[in-house]
């Protein structure tokens, strides 16, 4: 489980300064690849797919490195675009392939199965399918919560969600995770 | 979930290369002298903002016809102060006591000088 980095002042320091900015963005890209990369390979389950949104992500916060203000964490605003990636992935895909909702969730279980990059672990297999159940909301904070233990206040400013909503998401993705592990036994 | 062997080492790399340049990144901010238009431009928009708003509520008020009418043109209050019934029982029944003594101040009334008609006979115990 990759943890979410701790903030590091020097290094915002470096993203404001002119002269030190793009050296400081390989920092960036060297420090927060491992757990971008695994939130958006938990949320679109392919590797393939994981490393081009990985790479859309960097580039967009590149392209935008100026309007990051430091209001909010440097984590808080890479995970946003990250996200934001991968559920308009998910939705383009969606449309491409005229899936609904269930049917998508259908084919997330079916990308865990031909996934080549996926260690043999049964239980992390089948929480990974049960996780793939989960309806896309509650995908994404059972995600952001059980893998990088994130904050519901960080989560609400990555997802525009209230907090109140965000652990009644939280409960029921945990609800429907012991009703499938309990309909496997 | 694994990932390729030295995915994350050959992803920071690939990616720091596919940065393209931002010149203007490097180039200082130039900030330049805010003119007297500039300065008071927010404060000239608040004022026509007002004052949109105070010309909109005229003309409803002067289209719905609505508002006070002056006492020659309002016909029904016309009537009414012509009426001494009205005027006595609604108009001065709402003067008070020092109204009515400044009004009689301002006419001469001396109350020194009483006249037979103001005499209180006498008070008896």
């Amino acid at each position: 489980m990759a943890e979410i980095p701790a903030e590091d002042p020097a290094l915002i320091a470096r993203l404001r300064d002119p002269a030190t900015v793009r050296e400081a963005f390989s920092e960036v890209i060297a420090v927060y690849s491992e757990p971008l990369y695994r939130q958006i390979r938990r949320m679109v389950q392919s590797h393939a797919d994981a490393d081009d949104l990985l790479q859309n992500t960097f580039m967009k916060a590149w392209q935008s490195i100026e309007h990051f203000r430091g209001d909010a964490r440097l984590s808080t605003w890479l995970y946003k675009i990250a996200v934001n990636e991968a559920i308009t992935h998910l939705a383009r895909e969606r449309k491409r392939r005229g899936l609904s909702l269930d049917d998508e969730q259908s084919a997330l279980a079916a990308a865990i199965e031909a996934d080549t990059h996926i260690d043999g672990d049964k239980l992390a297999l089948d929480l990974r399918r049960a996780i793939a159940s989960l309806p896309e909301k509650q995908r994404l904070v059972f995600n952001m919560k059980y893998y990088d233990d994130m904050k519901y206040d960080d989560m609400s400013t990555i997802l525009g969600t209230s907090v109140g909503a965000l652990k009644a998401s939280y409960h029921l993705a945990v609800k429907k995770i012991e009703q499938f592990f309990h309909n496997l036994d | 979930m694994t990932v390729p062997e030295g995915y994350f080492a050959d992803f920071a790399r690939h990616m720091e290369a596919a940065l393209p340049e931002r010149p203007e990144l490097q180039q200082p901010q130039i900030s330049m002298p805010r003119t007297m238009w500039q300065r008071v431009r927010p404060y000239v928009y608040m004022a026509a903002m007002f004052a949109g708003v105070w010309c909109m509520l005229k003309m409803f008020t002067i289209l719905t016809g609505a508002g006070p009418q002056p006492l020659d043109t309002n016909t029904i209050m016309a009537e009414a102060m012509g009426n001494d019934a009205f005027v006595n029982e609604y108009v001065i029944d709402d003067l008070s006591q020092w109204d009515i003594y400044d009004e009689m101040m301002d006419e001469g009334f001396n109350p020194c000088v009483l006249t037979d008609s103001m005499l209180i006979d006498t008070i008896t115990d």
